[in-house]
């Protein structure tokens, strides 16, 4: 059965989390990815934990296989001009094009926009940046999603009031970006096969993760308030919501009990300590709100996380352990929705990587395959897609373009 | 790009940001709300805090670009309604509102051309299929929570919900992914997307990491120890907060290099200091060549270099040295930034008459512009214009819906 972009060829120059993120979306949604690196200059998340046994090696990287899982790779140095007239015959083969090289640097290698679609007018390309291709303070600026997040106003937000900001986990936009990068690829093929038009959509992750915080922006749009830090879980506008103590080092279950039935139903299963007559109303609860997440703390604290959540789920209490990543390894829903796959790579043996982010009833998602070794698909892409002769691929070898 | 399709959306917090994306594509989006408001009306922060269903700055910012209708569909009249709707959208997006544990369209005979796509928090048919749930217990279960924060207190969490966002954003491409294929056969299908499975993207691959044989990752706090040596990746500047990554190895380490050379010209390291090859620290800290007391030194060092400047300073080194560093923008930061201006990500709105640019453009495209067309919409905004315009009901049948609660 088809998937839905089947029939999709993307030619993938990106490295590190933003593009390769966003086509491995679109390799598990069916399409052809072909993943240009070089050996001289891998892609730096090869260099990235998590590796297989905890050994570093480029071959190793579990994170690796997650992001490029399902894609070809073609080994080529695209600086050579064989190896960029490569890159221009992939680009007239391919429907898109993801890159993320430092604004300015396709311009250098006369392999932008301008370039390729010179080749293959119909083309959808994309490229990511942190700040994008344009506007003063682009050139220049290349980086990680941490950057992307501290521009984006989401790490000013992300921590305690009394502290430093924190900032979210890892880099965050790098998870943010990889959407809309995705979701305007799809539209612009949609326009594409209406209109025959292509285009070159520019991304920056900073702006994208300025979406995520949308709700934030129009605070201070609205009225003038720069939205600060909160702390932690829990809103100050229901109680009890928040993150509360469980057996074990650094283990927390999340519970929000605010609405009416479900604290009722919070306060008959924890008993006397929840008691308490101010506890009856919203106000009440907020108004003592320390109180209250002192006892309903006092309650959580000996129990075990998952104990906790199912002892409230079963009395319908929104209520999920703080997951870390041993839980998601053996959470049973993730475990039934069959979210894990397991790949077989030569290097590396068997591992898990995850799968698609969406089920589809009828073109259903391709099967998640490892991802490519360096290189791995040279030949076969040459030959198959380039239409180079075997004679040609023996020069190119030689001359040291492909590696 | 996508001025051909049109959207029903069954407003539920989580389903926002998918509708906003295709509008802003293109798309005509209509929300469906029941008659009492959708519960993204009651999302904070609220216009000048205070509340109403008209004022919720949440709504504002989700539903730009979008017209919106009441329809009570618990009732007869309004399940008739929304399936004769739903012959008239290419796409529908919806939402299992944990308190009803069915999504709007469940149940409702769909066309065979619809895109429908159907979001629920935890894996549509796993043993978590029923758990009730919020967007704090998504995030909860998303693994980022887990591993951010001091050590001394508990996880933290973003103010601004984001299990929303991040279900919204997938169902964005899953609705696009089901267009792709009914592009090429003319077949509508179900999408299915699951808030929690969505949210893990932002835990990166840390649940991969114990099945490979690697311990696993546990919180830090905003800094992490190199040979036990606090390295922070936020500092105060002059005026607020600067982010600088500290990195080592062939790449990366370069930008240390360069900034610890920076911070020797500003007198804020010793010379020595400045010049270690810090891209060989680590396997040189091992073999004794290097120890943690010059590392400690360059902290310091950062320190002190960071407090010396403003954020706009730091902002412009890092530019002009190719440093992994960057100001801590707010929101007002981001309003000011020239960057973002002379770019054109804002586009002008109005929030309940008030004039105002809005970060809206998230691509810049050579042929499309993401516009905002339309502010977000009053409560039961065009339903008359819907129930007329698409199904061709009567002024008087309009009127009857509405004197029996139905919209």
């Amino acid at each position: 059965m088809a998937s839905p972009l089947t029939g999709i060829h993307v030619l993938d120059l990106s490295w590190v989390m933003v593009g390769p993120a966003s086509g491995r979306y679109l390799a598990d949604l069916g399409a052809d990815v072909i993943k240009v690196e070089s050996s001289r200059r891998i892609d730096p998340v090869r260099t990235l934990p998590p590796f297989k046994d905890g050994k570093p090696g480029p071959e190793r990287s579990v994170g690796y296989h997650n992001l490029n899982a399902g894609k070809r790779c073609i080994a080529i140095d695209i600086r050579k001009p064989e190896g960029r007239e490569i890159v221009l015959r992939l680009s007239q083969w391919a429907d898109v094009v993801l890159e993320s090289f430092t604004p300015g640097v396709l311009d250098e290698l006369r392999l932008a926009y301008s370039d390729l679609s010179a080749r293959n007018p119909k083309i959808v390309m994309a490229s990511t940046s942190i700040l994008g291709q344009t506007g003063p303070y682009a050139k220049g600026t290349s980086g990680v999603g941490t950057m992307g997040a501290a521009m984006s106003g989401a790490t000013y937000q992300f921590g305690w009031p009394d502290r430093v900001p924190n900032g979210p986990w890892g880099p965050w936009t790098d998870a943010v970006t990889p959407r809309f990068i995705v979701a305007s690829i799809l539209a612009a093929l949609h326009r594409r096969a209406r209109t025959g038009q292509g285009c070159y959509l520019d991304f920056a992750q900073a702006e994208c993760g300025i979406q995520f915080m949308m709700p934030a922006y129009y605070e201070y749009a609205a009225g003038g308030r720069i939205p600060e830090r909160r702390g932690g879980a829990g809103s100050a506008l229901a109680a009890p919501q928040g993150v509360y103590p469980c057996a074990g080092n650094d283990r927390w279950v999340a519970i929000d009990a605010s609405e009416a039935d479900r604290w009722t139903a919070l306060r008959n299963l924890i008993g006397a300590t929840l008691a308490n007559r101010e506890f009856d109303t919203l106000l009440g609860r907020l108004r003592a709100r320390d109180r209250l997440d002192r006892a309903i703390a006092q309650w959580t604290e000996p129990r075990q996380g998952e104990a906790v959540e199912a002892a409230l789920q079963a009395v319908g209490v929104p209520a999920h352990l703080v997951s870390r990543g041993n839980d998601l390894a053996h959470d049973p829903d993730l475990r039934s929705a069959g979210h894990f796959r397991r790949i077989d790579d030569p290097v590396i043996g068997e591992v898990e990587v995850e799968g698609p982010r969406a089920e589809f009833d009828r073109t259903p998602a391709a099967a998640t395959a490892r991802g490519p070794r360096i290189g791995e698909h040279t030949g076969e892409i040459l030959r198959e897609v380039c239409g180079l002769a075997q004679e040609d691929i023996a020069r190119l070898m030689e001359s040291g373009v492909l590696a | 790009m996508l001025d051909d399709i049109r959207v029903l959306e069954i407003s539920a917090p989580e389903t926002m940001l998918a509708g906003c994306i295709l509008a802003a594509l293109g798309a005509d989006v209509v929300v469906v709300e029941p008659p009492a408001g959708s519960l993204g009306r009651r999302l904070d922060p609220y216009l000048d805090d205070i509340p109403g269903l008209e004022r919720s700055l949440t709504w504002h910012a989700m539903n730009r670009n979008k017209r919106a209708i009441t329809l009570d569909i618990a009732s007869a009249d309004g399940r008739a309604i929304l399936a004769q709707l739903a012959a008239k959208f290419d796409a529908a997006i919806d939402s299992v509102q944990s308190r009803i544990a069915a999504a709007a369209l469940d149940g409702i005979d769909l066309p065979d051309k619809l895109v429908r796509t159907r979001i629920s928090a935890f894996a549509r048919s796993g043993p978590k299929s029923a758990y009730a749930a919020s967007d704090l217990i998504v995030m909860a279960a998303s693994g980022a929570p887990g591993v951010s924060g001091d050590i001394d207190r508990p996880p933290l969490f973003f103010p601004v919900p984001q299990a929303m966002m991040e279900a919204g954003a997938d169902a964005a491409i899953a609705t696009l992914a089901g267009l792709m294929a009914r592009d090429r056969d003319g077949q509508g299908q179900s999408a299915h997307v699951s808030a929690r499975i969505a949210a893990m993207m932002g835990a990166m691959s840390q649940m991969l990491g114990p099945g490979a044989g690697n311990p696993e990752i546990t919180r830090s706090g905003g800094s992490i120890a190199i040979a036990g040596v606090e390295v922070p990746s936020i500092y105060e500047c002059a005026d607020g907060f600067v982010l600088i990554t500290v990195a080592f190895g062939p790449v990366f380490g370069q930008m240390t290099n360069r900034l610890a050379q920076w911070a020797a010209r500003e007198q804020c390291l010793p010379p020595e200091i400045g010049e270690i090859p810090w891209t060989s620290f680590i396997p040189d800290l091992q073999q004794k060549k290097r120890t943690p007391a010059e590392l400690q030194a360059l902290v310091d060092g950062l320190k002190k270099l960071a407090c010396n400047k403003t954020k706009e300073e730091f902002g412009a080194a890092a530019r002009s040295l190719g440093l992994l560093a960057s100001p801590v923008m707010n929101m007002r930061d981001v309003a000011e930034s020239p960057q973002y201006r002379e770019r054109g990500l804002f586009a002008s709105t109005e929030i309940s008459g008030r004039r105002v640019d809005v970060p809206a453009r998230f691509a810049q495209c050579n042929n499309f512009t993401i516009e905002v067309r339309r502010p977000a919409p009053a409560l039961s905004q065009h339903t008359v214009e819907i129930l007329e315009g698409d199904l061709g009901l009567s002024r008087t049948e309009i009127q009857a819906l509405f004197a029996h609660g139905i919209i």
